[in-house]
């Protein structure tokens, strides 16, 4: 008796280490496609040294469809070259802040431009790793630039400074998509005297809530002020509670605390989710004329309201008088410097690169060889108004570290539920301080 | 008496370093996950947002400044750490009484009808709940439709009454109080069944005795089982003070903070993993410790003085 327990327990030993071994191995094991060479050249993708079965542990934000894209963008190098990538895919920031204070960061991490200056001991120099500088603009290498060293490479760009509008709803009630500021405020003016609610602005969004007012409030300074007023901002030069914020603050507000402008007022505002927000200009009747959102809302549109088409049902145009663009991008970043990493950034920054993540339909790619591959017609004309722009400002509080987004965002939300602008702003700008001193 | 000592076997025979070895795991893990971990946060609170230099370094000149101390002056001083005392104090007067009074109330009442399990077991169900589900509950019971329709169950009833919707969430005046009600919902169980057990240990003896002398029901509730579930309630009140001093997950998934609904332990969740400022967010913790502790110290007594009795 005792002796079958003992049989049957080392069996379950047993296989249970076959069983975990068999996992391990599938994981590192490489791909049965690898080419028995690790030729420099295959298919134009140089693999710089990299051998079939080399690894590049990877942390970024994306899942589902956003992952499936990017594994379209790297599968010519990984078939090219045998890589094996492993990827982790978190929302949560503090995972990597862990790992990166435990000396186990990620090979690569797509991440944001603050991680760039957090990080910056810990980061390896795109141009030590081959990347490809004269594929991008300079106002794409400045944000990713910290104290001389080129760390960041952005990877995927949205651009913000647009409002999205229904050109059927606009057609059947005589509002003209408007070319200079003044003729966005007579429109606004005009909207609501014919009783329609001109904008969709709620801007909730768990502990991140306001981030929808600040990139409205940045698009209003490009306006008012200019692309360097903005960088100025960012570089602490300016102080967050200059006249030239506060004015933006006040147009802003003047709108988001105002039923007659904005859906629910205020409390509206605070408390409609930015999602929802986004679909108030398409629902029926029209609860609201416009919505000012970052380009992803075309997608979230075409989610919702599947009958709706691009183009005359939902569209969008570039916020007039606007200087510039106000963009989002997500940063690559290295921490380890290896072969399988510099056929990555080299393949990635190329020419090629920016073409295949053109073709996948994954947002914007700031790589000059995205131009004239996109498919998508939203893309097509939003990736048109990114290779047309003067310039290109990041938004300030994802750039600004030490919590001055979340500062930002508080002066905003205080601001909009009645508090006192002089307050908050000075509350902001003590943030902005202790972070640029 | 030698003869004695013999007898014992050797294995019975306990060294000097014998206590210690049985100890030896439980302080191996006292001392990595409690003792190390807080004298590294005691030592943070001290230091600058990088921990490369002392916390003064952090100052901005023309401002005032207390070196070292500076974390500290954040987090005592700054008009964000205040909201969250005063919030923090606004939960402890109402969630405390809240959930202590309700529970015995219904501890009390439950005793005296036949499907007394079942109305128990519902009080006691949302404590099952963990705090994030219960906020993303009551984040819908709250909801403020800007929109044609009302989805948020309190305005849709409000509405439905002919009144006007209320933005719970973010009325400075009664989101505070909003977020209360979600801690009450899903700790007066919690409450009620340690209440429920203490009543149940009052003699009957003495019940009976009391109801036989002409003692009404409430002269019975109040001079024969209070003073008999007194200690009990003493422990449910601290530990309720603790629990509420650290609240956190309610206020993070519904307001994240916002419209004033600041509290101490979401200050510093913030700074530590927003806005990456370590030492701020350390002198946080030790502040909240700080706060704590006379409450740990209250209940910890009570608790031996309960033993002593025994």
């Amino acid at each position: 008796m005792n002796k079958q327990i003992g049989y049957l327990f080392s069996t379950v030993v047993i296989a249970a280490m076959l069983i975990t071994a068999c996992g391990g191995g599938a994981t590192t094991a490489a791909p049965t496609a690898a080419p028995a060479t690790s030729a420099p050249v295959a298919g134009g993708i140089d693999c710089l040294g990299a051998k079939a079965g080399d690894t590049i542990t990877m942390l970024y934000q994306w899942s589902g469809q956003e992952e499936t894209r990017l594994n379209e963008i790297l599968k010519p190098l990984v078939d090219a070259c045998g890589l094996v990538i492993k990827p982790e895919s978190t929302r949560d920031q503090a995972l990597l802040d862990t790992k990166v204070q435990a000396g186990t960061p990620p090979d690569i991490a797509f991440w944001n431009t603050a991680q760039l200056v957090q990080y910056e001991a810990a980061l390896v120099p795109m141009d030590k790793l081959g990347a490809q500088g004269e594929n991008y603009a300079d106002f794409f290498k400045a944000p990713g630039t910290v104290n001389g060293k080129w760390l960041g490479l952005p990877v995927k760009a949205d651009i913000k400074t647009i409002i999205w509008y229904s050109p059927a709803v606009f057609a059947a009630k005589g509002y003209a998509v408007p070319t200079t500021w003044a003729e966005l405020e007579a429109l606004v003016e005009k909207m609501k005297a014919n009783g329609d609610v001109p904008w969709s602005m709620g801007m909730e969004s768990g502990d991140a809530t306001g981030w929808t007012g600040s990139d409205f409030i940045q698009d209003i300074l490009l306006v008012k002020q200019g692309p360097q007023y903005v960088l100025d901002l960012i570089s602490g030069d300016v102080a967050y509670n200059d006249a030239g914020v506060k004015d933006a603050y006040e147009i802003y507000g003047k709108w988001a605390r105002d039923p007659k402008y904005t859906v629910g007022g205020a409390q509206g505002t605070l408390s409609t989710s930015f999602l929802d927000a986004i679909y108030k200009p398409y629902s029926d009747p029209p609860e609201a004329m416009m919505v000012k959102q970052s380009g992803f809302a075309g997608g979230e549109v075409a989610k919702k309201y599947t009958d709706l088409k691009y183009g005359t049902d939902y569209d969008f145009f570039a916020i007039p008088g606007a200087q510039g663009l106000q963009g989002g991008a997500d940063w690559m970043m290295a921490f380890s410097d290896t072969p399988a990493v510099r056929a990555l950034v080299a393949y990635l920054s190329s020419t090629e690169g920016g073409a295949n993540w053109a073709k996948s339909g994954f947002d914007l790619s700031p790589n000059k060889g995205a131009a004239g591959n996109y498919i998508d017609p939203a893309l097509i004309k939003k990736g048109e108004a990114l290779a047309n722009t003067k310039g290109f400002t990041p938004d300030i509080g994802d750039t600004i570290p030490g919590g001055f987004g979340k500062a930002e965002w508080t002066a905003l939300v205080d601001y909009v539920n009645g508090g006192d602008l002089d307050a908050a702003l000075a509350a902001a700008a003590q943030v902005q301080a202790e972070a640029t001193k | 008496m030698a003869a004695q000592a013999e007898q014992v076997p050797s294995i019975m025979k306990q060294g000097r370093a014998t206590p210690w070895a049985y100890l030896l795991p439980a302080l191996i893990v006292m001392a990595t996950f409690i003792v190390y971990p807080g004298l590294n946060t005691f030592y943070l609170s001290f230091r600058n947002t990088g921990n490369t230099g002392w916390a003064g370094d952090n100052c901005i000149a023309g401002e005032p400044c207390w070196g070292a101390f500076e974390n500290y002056r954040y987090a005592l001083t700054s008009p964000v750490m205040q909201t969250a005392f005063g919030n923090n104090l606004k939960w402890i007067l109402l969630m405390v009484s809240g959930t202590v009074l309700l529970g015995l109330l219904i501890a009390a009442l439950a005793d005296r009808v036949r499907y007394e399990s079942p109305a128990k077991a519902i009080i006691f169900l949302p404590l099952a709940i963990s705090f994030v589900g219960a906020g993303v509950i009551w984040k819908f019971v709250y909801a403020f439709g800007s929109g044609q329709v009302q989805i948020g169950l309190l305005n849709g009833l409000l509405t439905a009454l002919g009144g006007q919707p209320v933005s719970w969430l973010t009325e400075p005046r009664i989101n505070t109080v909003a977020l209360i009600v979600v801690g009450v919902w899903m700790w007066t169980g919690f409450c009620m069944t340690i209440l429920a057990a203490a009543l149940k240990n009052v003699p009957t003896e003495i019940i009976e005795a009391a109801r036989v002398d002409g003692a009404n029901e409430w002269q019975v509730f109040w001079g024969i089982m209070m003073p008999q579930i007194l200690p009990t309630v003493a422990v449910v009140v601290t530990t309720m003070v603790i629990n509420v001093l650290k609240i956190f997950d309610i206020v993070y998934v519904m307001t994240g903070g916002n419209y004033g609904t600041e509290v101490i332990a979401n200050r510093m969740y913030i700074e530590m993993y927003t806005s990456f400022k370590t030492g701020r967010a350390a002198a946080i913790a030790v502040v909240l410790i700080a706060v704590i502790i006379p409450a740990m110290i209250y209940n910890i007594r009570r608790f031996r003085a309960q033993e002593a009795a025994r």
